[in-house]
């Protein structure tokens, strides 16, 4: 909400909103940063042009006069609130009377005319009522005044707020015990109110209901604006830096076209499996990304099949853990060592047809130099060590076949127990 | 040497593809989308026609049901990207002889138009994974034609070899057989991919979108 100062407005906003024809009566606005009790008075004082005291103490007296003005205290409130939301336009108040003299005596004329009303239709229902009434409704707006109240400072804690907000209601309805009222005007007091609360709530019920569907709206279109950015900063991140890579690498065919790879599988991922982030619920993701990664770290093509893998359980076997990571292992010397122009990995689950388990088994294989085992020192542990050692000690086997000149292939393969998925492969 | 159509709507593909193929093959048309692909086809009559899957104006199918019956004896090999199994298995189902992706080296492109130009079936090791994956469950004695609807042992074995990045004259010599027996092998594997009812083909493709 826009919350002007109430009074010395410097020139121009006043001139340039108001070109021609301002309008001489709007519906003030509350104003939030100088008020006692909801701003209202201090609204329409600075609507007027006047020292919001004056309208303040007006209020005062017209309310010990007969009550009426506490009651429209309230419809002067929801009305101004209600236009405060209803108007996108910053507020300012438009001028009136020609000096402060003129306005005061103005308001002043009023406020005695109103007395005057009063008294002589006698019409104030003050004394039984108004009192302990104001009391119970002071009370419940300092325990509700969170409601409007955030966004600025508060100057009580909750706790606090709610503890007095109760003791003013408590005071309020002594005060309705301690006055001397006979019970049935008293209920008939009560039944009034309790009228005139909801005819307000009656009148003010369908722009309260649309302020509330607006901020839903404003809240699914925040919702709808977050996941715009969120699309936009993916993008941005892969697709577009990728597109630049590969304008600034457009000579050389193999960056770029590993590029354009990675950058094809790693959006295929996000788009249609999110999930992949979080924990595979495939091997071909798995694999996939392991493929995308060496990809680009040693710029070779490494094509990834993968068949019958719907019994893949996110990596909680601690076997298949042990599979992926002598895979990468195969796959990285592939890349780095045999000169081949690309990789392939075939990756099959097969259901035993004879228990519940599976049976994973993975290739890898290059077309490149090929390596003579027995010529290769012993200290060296990569494929002892993460690929043969590896899938030992998790009850697996590890096959190396190697043929200088003709390429290599790993075969892996490791039998997984326990299926989480029985049904899935048995039908 | 063997005339060839490119289809490709990527020119800088047809330009890479060209520059693989030039010394090998007679390049005699290139088109962008169905229409020119169907026209300039229909025209040259090319022994085989290199055609990417997806297309302006409708895929690689539509280009192939597009020359059906206009006198064309054109045999089509698929070249994609594509990662998306419907789309290899309706190209094949539509009449392609095989299917390779475009990170194919160009001797094994070269080597695939000639097999295909000889009326051989050519797998990738991404068809091949699908093949397996549409033919894995077991129908027992529920398939319409055990003849079609499955496949025999040996084709399997094949297949996952294929799948494992094996070239034909490597599998023949992997299970001791002559290369022509591989191609027969892989051509009747087409034919079943082709004509096979099995409903898992149709719905396994829609199943998995991707990969």
């Amino acid at each position: 909400m826009e919350t002007v100062s109430t009074t010395a407005r410097p020139g121009p906003p006043r001139t340039t909103s108001e070109p021609s024809g301002s309008p001489l009566w709007q519906v003030p606005q509350v104003d939030t940063a100088d008020r006692w009790l909801l701003g209202v008075a201090s609204g329409i004082a600075r609507e007027l042009g006047v020292q919001a005291i004056v309208i303040r103490a007006s209020f005062v007296l017209l309310v010990a006069a007969g009550g009426w003005a506490g009651i429209f205290y309230l419809f002067a409130w929801l009305a101004m609130e209600n236009a405060a939301k209803v108007s996108s336009a910053p507020y300012a108040p438009q001028p009136k009377g020609q000096t402060t003299a003129q306005r005061h005596i103005g308001v002043g004329l009023v406020v005695l005319g109103l007395l005057l009303l009063l008294r002589l239709l006698n019409f104030g229902f003050i004394g039984g009522v108004v009192w302990p009434a104001g009391f119970v409704f002071v009370g419940a707006l300092i325990a509700w005044s969170r409601l409007d109240a955030d966004g600025e400072g508060q100057g009580l804690s909750a706790a606090a707020r709610v503890l007095a907000g109760l003791a003013v209601a408590i005071g309020g309805l002594i005060a309705f015990g301690a006055i001397q009222l006979p019970f049935r005007d008293a209920a008939l007091a009560m039944i009034f109110t309790l009228a005139v609360v909801a005819g307000v709530a009656v009148v003010a019920a369908p722009s309260l209901l649309r302020i509330g569907s607006d901020l839903d709206n404003a809240r699914k279109d925040k919702v709808r604006a977050d996941e715009r950015a969120r699309v936009a900063a993916h993008l941005h991140d892969s697709v577009l830096q990728t597109l630049s890579l590969i304008q600034r690498h457009a000579d050389d065919p193999a960056t770029t076209s590993s590029l354009a790879r990675r950058q094809e599988r790693e959006l295929r991922n996000w788009l249609y499996h999110s999930a992949a982030s979080v924990g595979y619920v495939r091997l071909s993701h798995a694999l996939n990304d392991m493929a995308s990664q060496i990809e680009a770290d040693h710029r070779v093509p490494v094509e990834v099949v993968v068949v019958g893998d719907e019994a893949f359980e996110a990596m909680t076997d601690k076997h298949l853990e042990a599979l992926l990571g002598a895979t990468r292992e195969a796959i990285t010397n592939a890349a780095k060592h045999s000169g081949s122009h690309k990789v392939d990995v075939f990756a099959e689950m097969r259901p035993l047809s004879d228990s519940d388990s599976v049976v994973v088994e993975i290739f890898v294989r290059d077309t490149g130099a090929g390596f003579d085992r027995d010529a290769i020192d012993p200290q060296r542990r990569g494929i002892i060590e993460s690929i043969e050692g590896r899938m030992a000690r998790h009850g697996g086997t590890a096959a190396i076949f190697s043929t200088p000149g003709e390429g290599t292939e790993v075969e892996l393969s490791v039998t997984l127990t326990e299926r989480s998925n029985e049904e899935e492969e048995t039908t | 040497m063997l005339r060839v159509v490119l289809v490709d709507d990527h020119a800088l593909v047809r330009a890479g593809v060209r520059a693989e193929l030039e010394e090998a093959v007679h390049i005699v048309g290139e088109a962008e989308n169905v229409g020119e692909a169907v026209d300039i086809i229909c025209r040259t009559k090319p022994d085989v026609v290199l055609c990417d899957v997806h297309l302006p104006g409708g895929n690689a199918p539509a280009v192939i049901a597009g020359v059906v019956g206009r006198g064309v004896t054109s045999r089509f090999l698929a070249l994609s990207v594509s990662d998306a199994s419907e789309d290899v298995i309706a190209v094949i189902r539509a009449g392609a002889r095989g299917y390779v992706t475009k990170t194919i080296s160009g001797d094994d492109l070269r080597d695939a138009i000639q097999r295909v130009a000889g009326g051989d079936a050519v797998f990738s090791p991404r068809l091949a994974g699908f093949v397996l994956d549409a033919f894995s469950a077991d129908l027992g004695d529920t398939a319409e034609d055990p003849e079609l609807d499955q496949l025999t042992p040996r084709e399997q074995e094949v297949l996952r070899l294929l799948a494992r990045g094996y070239a034909y004259k490597e599998i023949a010599r992997r299970l001791t057989i002559s290369i022509k027996t591989v191609e027969s092998h892989a051509s009747a594997v087409l034919r079943k991919l082709q004509l096979s009812n099995r409903n898992e083909l149709t719905r396994w493709a829609a199943d998995r979108k991707l990969f």
